[in-house]
């Protein structure tokens, strides 16, 4: 182990009763505090800032008046040499600046340039969030840079283009850049911005009131400046007939990872996790289905590696024994569990909220009350105020609730984008 | 090159490439991690026994006492037992223990119940629709749970301390079947060392292999019998 690896916890109870084969463990993640692999310069990191300039960024009319200035505070954040561009969505792409198509390095100059070509941006067309990524992609394609990062801001409804145009797109820039996204107002729809940041290893948040746009795009701009190696993956190896049922991140927010394998051996799989930044931790959820063995045996069920590059920065192991005392396999690790159930509050909220959509107010009631329920017991004081705003709260103990007659758009869309955030047990 | 015990050439030390079981030798964290009681402490004794080491003629196992932990083999007269299992299931001294308190005769099968949460009857609990069936969700995960049978009687249930109820067979969780009720069911002791399942009436009732059985009324069990309750828990018998 040297200073710039990872560091690789592991929480699980590794014993199993006779006969028993699933495996559950919280992995948690540390990136180093400095210093890591060969730091990558201003040079190596690349950022596009993509504005919705549709027609209804203009009713009303503070609302471009403050993205302008959300994208200025962002644009003086980047670093000098950092390599960057600005992009105008409309029902097409429009390089805002620099004009000819490609990214141009952070200096003063270039950043006053930027923000006086933002200052004009103007109102007027369609929404087409396809066509947006296809040129921050073609952007990020020309760039040797290691770090490449897109902040996506919009109002409104994809409309402009098809659902399978969006998902083609988001499928071809997966890996090729990490994009946060910004809701303004309450006319966009939360799972089209969703699909584009789960696919894209980002955030997704509702900016209710455009004032509020300038501090949440520097502290995003910060937080992208801050990130020090790129492309990191998560490599699973399990044992021959063995079956990884899932590997989720768990916080700082929910993002199931399964699907997103690629194999790299015959019994290792990678899963992509983006960017770090310093001292940043990540906490996952694996869970593996091995062959039982006899009791007194033990067996590796999983090699959890940090791949950075070709390199191993750092590696955990999830075990299992067997064994014939019950005290010791009907144990449950406090992890497992508290991860387990912040994972199905967040489901809870999903599905409430999309029943209450559709007017089925039994299966709304009794899901957010069971989230309601789920926030209390694990202390998750965030969601617990959002799902206030939505529910009246009778007990939250066992999660009797009612639905609130009317509520706010704003409130409705805030718990749903933050659903997926997790707290992290008392360690 | 290290080689596993099952014969696999793996180029880690720790654990097999391939299988991923422990090679033998290998300095094992289980033992500097593992509560007080270590599953098996004849593997952490060798573990500490220095660098003579002493295979099993029979089948090439680390040697690690009298007794050969997989085959059985005696090393003082070099005789494999004649009866039994080929691969002898080592016994902790717990549960060597425990055995003739057991309820059923000593030459007599041993009992245990095996909880799982099961897709299939879970899946069937949703299509009947029962009152709760919209509120109860299948879990992502869940350990499985084995209980030994013992005693004049198992009551199967969830904990719940303001009635008083703290059943044997104990399905609070997490994750928490809300289908199953705080006493559900009642597994009795036969005279004859059997086992039989009772439903004192419970709020959504039990299946003994996938038939409602009826409520206040004994039904005897037997090896592979399972039973359905709740949700999606289900019980299996296993008698050996």
């Amino acid at each position: 182990m040297s200073e710039q690896d990872f560091t690789v916890a592991v929480f699980q109870n590794e014993y199993l009763p006779e006969g028993g084969q699933d495996v559950n463990a919280i992995v948690t993640v540390t990136s180093p505090d400095s210093g890591m692999t060969a730091g990558p310069g201003s040079a190596d990191a690349a950022e596009v800032i993509i504005v919705d300039c549709s027609g209804s960024m203009g009713t009303p009319r503070a609302k471009i008046a403050q993205a302008r200035a959300a994208t200025a505070a962002a644009i003086d954040v980047i670093r000098d040499g950092v390599a960057f561009a600005v992009i105008a969505g409309t029902h097409v792409a429009v390089g805002a600046y620099p004009h000819g198509g490609t990214l141009v390095a952070a200096s003063p100059q270039t950043r006053d340039e930027a923000k006086r070509a933002v200052a004009g941006l103007q109102p007027g067309g369609g929404t087409a969030i396809g066509q947006w990524l296809a040129m921050a992609r073609e952007l990020f394609l020309r760039s040797p840079a290691a770090i490449r990062h897109a902040i996506l801001l919009t109002d409104g409804k994809d409309e402009h283009e098809t659902p399978a145009d969006l998902t083609a797109e988001i499928a071809a820039c997966e890996g090729l850049f990490s994009c946060d996204c910004r809701g303004v107002g309450t006319d966009w729809v939360v799972s089209e911005l969703r699909r584009v940041s789960t696919g894209l290893l980002g955030t997704v948040d509702i900016v209710p009131d455009p004032a509020g746009l300038t501090a949440d795009f520097g502290a995003m701009m910060e937080k992208a400046m801050g990130k020090q190696v790129a492309d990191v993956r998560l490599r699973v190896w399990t044992p021959q007939q063995a079956t990884l049922k899932f590997v989720k991140q768990v916080a700082p927010a929910v993002d199931d990872l399964t699907a997103r394998r690629t194999q790299t051996g015959p019994q290792a799989g990678d899963y992509p996790t983006g960017a770090w930044g310093a001292a940043e931790s990540r906490d996952y959820h694996i869970c593996v289905r091995v062959p039982a063995v006899g009791v007194g045996q033990e067996m590796l069920a999983a090699r959890v590696s940090l791949v950075v590059g070709d390199m191993i920065a750092g590696q955990g192991l999830i075990r299992a024994i067997w064994t014939d005392d019950e005290g010791l396999s009907t144990r449950i690790n406090s992890e497992v569990a508290h991860y387990t159930g912040q994972a199905e509050l967040a489901q809870a909220i999903q599905d409430g909220l999309e029943a209450r959509k559709r007017g089925d107010e039994d299966t709304a009631t009794s899901k957010l009350g069971r989230a309601v329920a789920l926030a209390q017991e694990s202390g998750n004081e965030g969601t617990a105020k959002l799902l206030a705003k939505v529910v009246d709260v009778v007990d939250a103990a066992t999660g009797t609730v009612r639905l609130k007659k009317s509520v706010d758009d704003a409130d409705e869309m805030a718990l749903d984008t933050r659903s997926t955030v997790t707290v992290r047990t008392k360690k | 090159m290290a080689t596993c015990p099952d014969g696999h050439e793996s180029t880690a030390t720790d654990f097999c490439d391939i299988c991923g079981m422990r090679i033998e030798g290998a300095a094992s964290n289980a033992a500097a991690s593992a509560p007080a009681a270590p599953a098996h402490p004849g593997q952490a004794a060798a573990a500490a026994s220095g660098p003579a080491r002493e295979t099993c003629p029979n089948c090439g196992v680390e040697r690690t006492g009298q007794f050969c932990e997989r085959c059985g083999l005696d090393f003082s007269s070099g005789t494999v037992p004649p009866s039994g299992p080929p691969v002898a299931t080592s016994l902790s001294p717990d549960q060597a223990a425990e055995e003739p308190q057991s309820s059923s005769a000593a030459s007599g099968p041993s009992w245990s119940a095996i909880a799982t949460a099961d897709r299939d009857y879970f899946d069937q609990v949703v299509a009947n629709g029962g009152p709760d069936a919209a509120t109860i969700e299948f879990p992502d995960y869940c350990p499985e749970r084995r209980f030994r049978l013992s005693g004049p009687q198992m009551r199967i249930g969830r904990r719940s301390a303001s009635r008083g109820i703290e059943p044997e067979i104990d399905l609070t969780g997490p994750p928490a079947d809300t289908g199953v009720s705080h006493l559900h069911a009642v597994l009795t002791a036969e005279p004859d060392g059997t086992w039989a399942l009772v439903d004192p009436g419970s709020a959504n009732g039990t299946q003994l292999n996938g038939a409602d059985i009826a409520a206040g009324v004994k039904v005897p069990l037997h090896d592979g019998d399972r039973i359905s309750l709740g949700g999606w828990t289900v019980l299996t018998i296993h008698a050996s």
